[in-house]
């Protein structure tokens, strides 16, 4: 039986704007196995986002609780948090969110700053990790002189600096064409334990869980499970 | 850019006011020294010559008179010298013949016309006898060439090193004065434009053979010295008199103006000071506050990359050190262009930011003619100091509130 990595219980999320109330997630109860793949789909304003941002411990839920990696991680103090962000999850980002100011290899190394790595173990990693997303030769090279496919591969590596458990991407191919999505979602299975059919063949090696979201069906439908969110509810269920 | 220009700017005035204020008390003590030293040598030599009658055909200023037809009215004969020896408590006299050489010319201002004259040197002939240049302060003593001159010397002359540039001569070299050759025979240092021969060449080469100007006579006693003073003013009322009595009150009057500057000197040093603090002051707080807000806008600016930096598993602390590091980096460049442009432009900060010190007679504008502002590299290692530990503390408000952002907001922010 798969191990449980995160699980959520009646999470609700309120953002309150003066005299307004928002609700964006309501009793969203959510359970993800280690090194599944699965994509969260649903329209604009859904609540995708929220959902990600409270599981990746950037934000806390209104009422409700997420348990990462059997941890309660709604009662931990931000500095807690900070670490787990650091050591056990990855972002990926929809517009890349890479510094323009560093280079690839520079943006690759950020995460690994404050861990105990020396400078040339986070070197050697980073090399590694761009080698792996395919960016040999481009480590020098800011962002503005890469392809947005090239760019989300650096964000991608930056995600696994820290040999994540549990990679959180939202929206990861919106900004790409249709053969970089490919490559992309490529990518991401190669991270886990996913044996979805478009993968066939793939080496697994990282057994990392990936949670994306998506408004883009055709893109959730290579992952291994499918969630609907809807006006902040999870709607159903799909293997 | 602006910003660390503006930020050199302060650093560069941290630098110019505190050099400006240290010049001014350089110049100042430099001044009163100066002042202090004339008074102490003024006093020894009015007590050196308790007994000494000065008499001159002119009110001090013989020496500038310039060469005029009538001139033969300005001097005295040499009768007046054993006229003078026969009164009864006089020990010595001393003649001269001073005549100052230089060319006159007429200039007009405001409408009305005005004669210059314009000394190029004067002639001070001196009776070279040995029992009077041996007792009495005749002839000047810092000889920097040659040697002095001495009883019988005749057709030599003892240039004054200001002299020597006009002359373009030294010592042995000869030199044309009016239309006779002398053989300069020594040279005193002094910025003083008189030359000395004996008075029997001087009388010759001015055509005033038998003419004297000025009559230094020695009393017995100085208790002599006002009796006899009144009997030479009888016998000749049109010639200047002045006693030890005169110049101690010329020397009193002298420190009681000496003392006014002073304490003016001190007052506007006291109001430059004042100024100098608040300009300091200010200085530092604008300094701070260009940091502070400086930061505080590239802090909101980058809202985004903070939510960024903590999303990927930077602390509180990794991003407050970040904001604090590049504050102070903003600073340490400040600080760069503040030692160039403080080093460069301090005269003129310093010139634009103090009022001007007034001593002695200098007024607005003289400041930076008498007094150099040179920054010492104590008060630019200083000034650095204090820019960058401004850096540093007008970074940390801003980046303890960078580093308290909630990285999900903070994902937000556009």
């Amino acid at each position: 039986m798969s191990e449980i990595l995160v699980k959520t219980e009646g999470l609700s999320k309120t953002y309150t704007m003066g005299k307004d109330r928002v609700q964006a997630l309501s009793e969203v109860n959510l359970q993800v196995n280690k090194g599944e793949f699965i994509s969260i789909l649903g329209p604009s304003g859904s609540g995708k986002t929220t959902l990600l941002s409270i599981l990746g411990c950037l934000d806390k839920p209104t009422s409700g609780r997420v348990i990462f990696d059997r941890m309660d991680v709604t009662e931990l103090p931000e500095k807690e948090l900070c670490k787990i962000r650091r050591n056990k999850i990855g972002f990926i980002f929809q517009t890349f969110n890479l510094l323009p100011y560093l280079s690839a290899i520079e943006n690759v190394e950020l995460p690994m700053e404050g861990t105990k790595k020396s400078r040339d173990e986070r070197r050697k990693s980073a090399h590694e990790l761009l080698s792996r997303v395919g960016l040999s030769g481009r480590e020098r090279h800011r962002p503005n002189r890469l392809s947005a496919g090239e760019q989300q591969r650096v964000a991608i590596a930056r995600a696994l600096a820290n040999n994540p458990t549990m990679v959180l991407a939202d929206e990861p191919t919106g900004n790409l064409d249709k053969k970089t999505k490919y490559e992309i979602m490529t990518i991401l299975a190669r991270c886990t334990f996913s044996t979805a059919p478009k993968y066939g063949g793939l080496v697994v090696d990282q057994g990392t869980t990936v949670i994306m979201v998506t408004h883009d069906s055709d893109i959730a439908s290579q992952t291994g499970k499918m969630l609907y969110l809807d006006d902040g509810k999870l709607k159903s269920h799909q293997s | 850019m602006l910003i660390v220009i503006a930020l050199g700017f302060s650093m560069a005035i941290m630098i110019s006011v505190p050099s400006g204020i240290m010049a001014n008390q350089a110049a100042t003590t430099s001044l009163m020294e100066s002042y202090d030293k004339t008074i102490g040598n003024m006093e020894e030599e009015i007590n050196r010559t308790l007994t000494l009658i000065e008499c001159r055909t002119t009110s001090g200023f013989g020496q500038f008179r310039p060469e005029r037809p009538d001139r033969t009215e300005y001097f005295l004969n040499e009768s007046a010298i054993s006229d003078v020896l026969s009164i009864q408590g006089v020990k010595d006299v001393v003649p001269f013949l001073e005549y100052a050489v230089g060319t006159s010319r007429t200039e007009t201002r405001m409408g009305m016309e005005f004669t210059i004259f314009v000394t190029d040197y004067t002639i001070v002939g001196v009776p070279l006898n040995s029992s009077l240049i041996d007792n009495y302060s005749i002839l000047p003593t810092n000889i920097a060439e040659g040697r002095n001159l001495r009883e019988g010397d005749r057709e030599v002359v003892l240039l004054s090193s200001n002299n020597t540039n006009y002359f373009g001569a030294e010592a042995g070299d000869e030199v044309n004065i009016k239309g006779s050759v002398f053989t300069v025979i020594g040279v005193y240092e002094s910025a003083d434009t008189r030359l000395y021969m004996s008075i029997y060449d001087a009388q010759t080469i001015t055509d005033l053979e038998g003419k004297i100007s000025r009559l230094d006579v020695y009393a017995e006693d100085e208790s002599d010295v006002d009796r006899i003073a009144s009997i030479i003013a009888s016998i000749y009322p049109l010639i200047y008199i002045t006693t030890p009595t005169d110049r101690l009150s010329q020397l009193e009057r002298m420190k009681q103006s000496y003392q006014f500057m002073l304490q003016n000197a001190e007052s506007t040093f006291s109001q430059t000071q004042t100024t100098a603090f608040q300009e300091l002051i200010i200085a530092i707080v604008a300094t701070g506050l260009i940091v502070l807000f400086t930061m505080t806008y590239t802090v909101r600016e980058r809202t985004k990359e903070i939510g960024i930096l903590k999303a990927i598993g930077l602390s509180n602390g990794n991003v407050m050190v970040q904001f604090l590091l590049e504050g102070v980096l903003l600073s340490l460049m400040a600080g760069v262009v503040g030692v160039v442009i403080g080093s460069m432009g301090a005269p003129f900060l310093a010139s634009l930011l103090l009022p001007h010190i007034n001593l002695f007679g200098m007024g607005p504008g003289a400041f930076s003619q008498s007094v150099t502002v040179t920054p010492n590299l104590q008060i630019i290692l200083l000034a650095f100091g204090a820019v960058v530990l401004l850096g540093a503390l007008g970074s940390l408000y801003p980046a303890w509130r960078a580093s308290r952002t909630r990285p999900a907001e903070a994902m937000r922010y556009e």
